[in-house]
């Protein structure tokens, strides 16, 4: 496999070999995700509090170096009504509860409702903000071409990078398709029985339009040689240092050592 | 050296009739061919048979012999195919990978595909860039440029994989008037620096008068006129075939119909 | 194991790689808007996971769905973006790759009103009714571990039959307007595969929800989920029978959705997927007819 070792030497403008640069962001990110899994993993498995609390100072402190903290509390926030309705029905609803908060007619809190909620919500926002670091890291980009690199092939990598570009302008073509159906009578306001009536032509003018193109598509990537049999060239792969690799290789066995424990029981 | 179809009859799958009927053509490096007819007269489907797509990549019935330097296109695979013959069409966003953020790496997606080293893949990449005229681009994303600045992209895209034939299919059909200038002038230097045998389908006649050597014009998929472009473009029996002369063969039977002198200058003066 | 990689190198014909970044990004839209603008309890996430399966295969199908979440969890930004559909992946692995045996079965096929249509027709109604019956009884029935009402049992079969009830009429009025629509007796097994599916995809996610989300979503439907827990029922037993109420009705939805879909698409195009000479309409030998000659197309 041909990659760009040296991409001064390889005449490669640098908009082309640009690497991610600042504090978590310049980390490999196959080293990102494994940590990332590391993080759910410990979350998710590790008793009690010690998972999810853990989990989440290092997510903070790794966000907070790489000045990336807006945008976790961003990402937190999108996951209000979730925590919400968690405590919620946990508060209240927690089977087999008996130590009530207080009276409120036929509702009654209970104080062990409340902590397996927040134990639930730590547990849920561990996970969220493990992987939204990841994101707020990574470049789609870098992560494809790093996945390429250690033998993704071009069929899933086209896949995935594709998807992503192609769902802004389907989202403009989904607008433009509601925009017109509402003039010719489309009701997206009224009863649900006159909005479910939407569905057929919202959804057959998005899919055709979208459809439309397949054809053209195959043909331009076959006149592109994507068929040819072998491994495709790298042009670019993000910086996968000695140390990327050390904690790389060291939260991996992290996650099989926490795995392996909690499967047999030491770890309760 | 050349790519030559004889007796060639095509069907699409599914399809009860013939889209091309016992077509002969033949397209020599270095040479620019156009292609012009009607709609529906079987000028998009010539350019995938040349290609070798249809029936490769599409399926549909194929007779006859289409031979790309004499190894027939059936034989090949897709992606020598596409070393051998770039086929480009009219939709420019189409064209895209989709998975490239500049230009650059857009041209460099077929080089890349091909696994060929690095220093290669630069080196081409450079090439289609300078033959199309639009290194200036190179940084730029490609899914933000103009018709015109796309379809040369990718042009050079096609160019990059060092294709000995070049197949057009209405590439300006979707461009304003600049834009096609951009790309005709791309396509007539092309075929003088690289030697690259063209065959362009084009309903822009103006486009054809302009680069072409020779003309096909196709009706119902088969060949009802072909000959020189001078000869063919000027045909009177080009506008009952569907296609409509070019702004010179227009002015200069307008200005004799009207009883008016012709001369040599005047088609200079158009030119 | 040479078959085995035929079969799973055909579904992956280019043509299929160019559907399935178009078929995930109608998934991520299409779920986006009818929660946006058509603000239905459905989710309508999955019409490009089922066309992939039913075009191209199971494997496909399944590919397409397990991406979608994952792109739509993890690597576009909200708004678009969604924070709790990832785990769901596994789901929408499974709904794909179920379509992919239903496109096999040629569930997805337009067909003729003909008698054998027909009667065919009202034998899938009675087993996609008797396999509901079944699950519906055994989900809301079944003596569950952390019960404590008394009066449980009888008040789940009652609840049982009242929402396996409500299945199958939504099933027969979307069978019944999707006949007088298009006169198509195919729609019966689409909407019947979709009815199935549902099933299945609530069965899986139940633990995920359960176990990811302690059984809660976020939207309207965690008051359903509280009122099971209510009356006594587990973690994983409240979750799942939210999802047999929301699950099979979105699917049978999106599975005339699709069905239309394929239906209406030029059979040109429709031939020239891997399965999708099993979704055309007349017999499938004159569809997708190479010349022999074409081992380019392998």
């Amino acid at each position: 496999m041909t990659v760009a070792s040296t991409a001064a030497d390889a005449g490669l403008p640098d908009y082309v070999a640009r690497q991610p640069s600042g504090f978590y962001r310049s980390v490999n990110p196959g080293t990102k995700l494994a940590v990332a899994a590391l993080e759910v993993v410990a979350a998710f498995l590790l008793p009690g509090w010690v998972g999810p609390l853990l989990v989440l100072a290092v997510v903070l402190a790794t966000a907070a170096a790489a000045r990336r903290l807006r945008g976790l509390g961003t990402i937190a926030l999108t996951t209000s009504p979730i925590v919400g309705s968690i405590l919620l029905v946990n508060l209240f609803l927690l089977p087999g509860a008996s130590d009530p908060i207080a009276r409120l007619g036929p509702l009654a809190p209970t104080w062990s409702g409340l902590w397996f909620g927040l134990q639930t919500v730590a547990r849920l926002m561990a996970f969220s903000l493990a992987i939204g670091l990841v994101y707020l890291t990574t470049a789609v980009d870098d992560l494809l071409a790093d996945l390429a690199r250690r033998g993704l092939g071009r069929r899933a990598i086209f896949v995935v990078g594709a998807a992503v570009q192609m769902v802004p302008a389907t989202i403009e073509r989904a607008g433009e398709i509601v925009d017109a159906q509402r003039s010719r009578g489309m009701d997206t306001e009224g009863r649900i029985w006159r909005r479910a009536r939407g569905v057929l032509p919202l959804a057959a003018p998005v899919v055709f339009g979208a459809l439309a193109e397949v054809e053209e598509r195959t043909m331009a990537l076959e006149a592109r040689a994507f068929s040819a049999p072998g491994r495709q060239t790298l042009l670019r792969v993000p910086a996968d240092r000695p140390v990327h690799r050390a904690i790389r290789w060291a939260a991996i066995l992290a996650l099989v050592v926490i795995v392996v424990l909690r499967a047999t029981g030491r770890l309760g | 050296m050349a790519i030559e179809l004889s007796a060639v009859r095509y069907r699409y799958a599914g399809a009860s009739a013939a889209a091309l009927v016992s077509i002969e053509l033949r397209l020599e490096p270095g040479r620019v061919v156009g292609v012009a007819g009607a709609d529906e007269s079987g000028k998009s489907t010539l350019c995938l048979v040349v290609a070798g797509l249809a029936p490769g990549v599409i399926g549909g019935r194929l007779e006859g012999s289409v031979r790309i330097d004499g190894v027939e296109t059936t034989a090949t695979r897709p992606h020598e195919l596409a070393q051998h013959c770039g086929l480009l069409f009219q939709n420019a966003a189409t064209q895209l990978s989709n998975t490239t953020a500049t230009v650059f790496e857009e041209v460099a997606f077929g080089p890349c595909n091909l696994g060929l080293p690095v220093a290669e893949v630069v080196g081409r990449v450079w090439w289609a860039l300078r033959t199309v005229g639009i290194e200036l681009l190179a940084p730029r994303d490609p899914t933000r440029l103009s018709g015109g600045q796309g379809q040369l992209v990718a042009l050079a895209s096609v160019l990059a994989l060092r294709p000995r034939y070049l197949v057009l299919d209405e590439p300006t059909s979707e461009l304003d008037p600049a834009g096609t200038l951009l790309v005709a002038a791309a396509l007539a230097r092309i075929a003088r620096e690289t030697g690259a045998g063209i065959l362009l389908v084009e309903h822009k006649t103006d486009v054809l008068a302009q680069i072409a050597d020779e003309v096909v014009v196709l009706e119902r998929g088969a060949v009802a006129l072909s000959g020189p472009a001078a000869t063919v473009l000027a045909d009177p029996r080009l506008v009952e075939l569907g296609v409509e002369p070019p702004a010179g063969v227009r002015l200069e039977r307008a200005v004799r119909a009207s009883g008016l002198e012709w001369s040599a200058a005047l088609a200079e003066a158009i030119e | 194991m040479d078959f085995l990689m035929r079969w799973v190198r055909r579904q992956f014909t280019t043509r299929v790689i160019v559907l399935m970044p178009v078929a995930i990004a109608i998934n991520i839209v299409l779920g986006a808007a009818v929660q946006q603008w058509l603000k239905l309890p459905i989710y309508l996430d999955s019409i490009g996971t089922i066309l992939v399966g039913v075009l191209a295969g199971p494997l496909a199908g399944a590919l397409t769905g397990i991406l979608s979440n994952l792109i739509w969890g993890y690597l576009l930004p909200s708004p678009v973006g969604s924070t709790t559909i990832g785990p769901f992946a596994v789901t929408a692995g499974v709904i794909g790759l179920l379509a992919g045996l239903w496109g096999q079965f040629g569930l997805f096929r337009p067909r003729r009103s003909r008698v054998a249509s027909v009667l065919g027709a009202v034998v899938a109604v009675v087993m996609v009714g008797a396999l509901a019956l079944y699950t519906y009884v055994r989900a809301y029935a079944s003596p569950d571990q952390f019960s404590v009402n008394t009066s449980y049992a009888a008040a789940s079969i009652d609840q049982s039959r009242a929402f396996f009830l409500a299945v199958m009429v939504v099933y027969v009025v979307l069978v019944a307007w999707a006949l007088f629509l298009r006169r198509d007796v195919g729609a019966v097994y689409a909407i019947g595969a979709g009815l199935v599916t549902g099933i299945v995809a609530a069965i899986v996610s139940a633990p995920i929800a359960a176990v990811v989300y302690g059984g809660v979503t976020g939207g309207g439907t965690d008051a359903v989920v509280a009122a099971f827990r209510t009356g006594g029922d587990s973690l994983y037993s409240a979750t799942l029978k939210q999802g047999l109420l929301s699950d099979p009705m979105d699917k049978m939805i999106t599975s005339y959705v699709v069905f239309f879909i394929v239906g209406s698409l030029s059979r040109r195009f429709v031939s020239r997927f891997p399965n999708g000479d099993r979704a055309i309409a007349d017999a499938p030998n004159d569809a997708h007819e190479a010349s022999p000659e074409t081992a380019a197309e392998s």
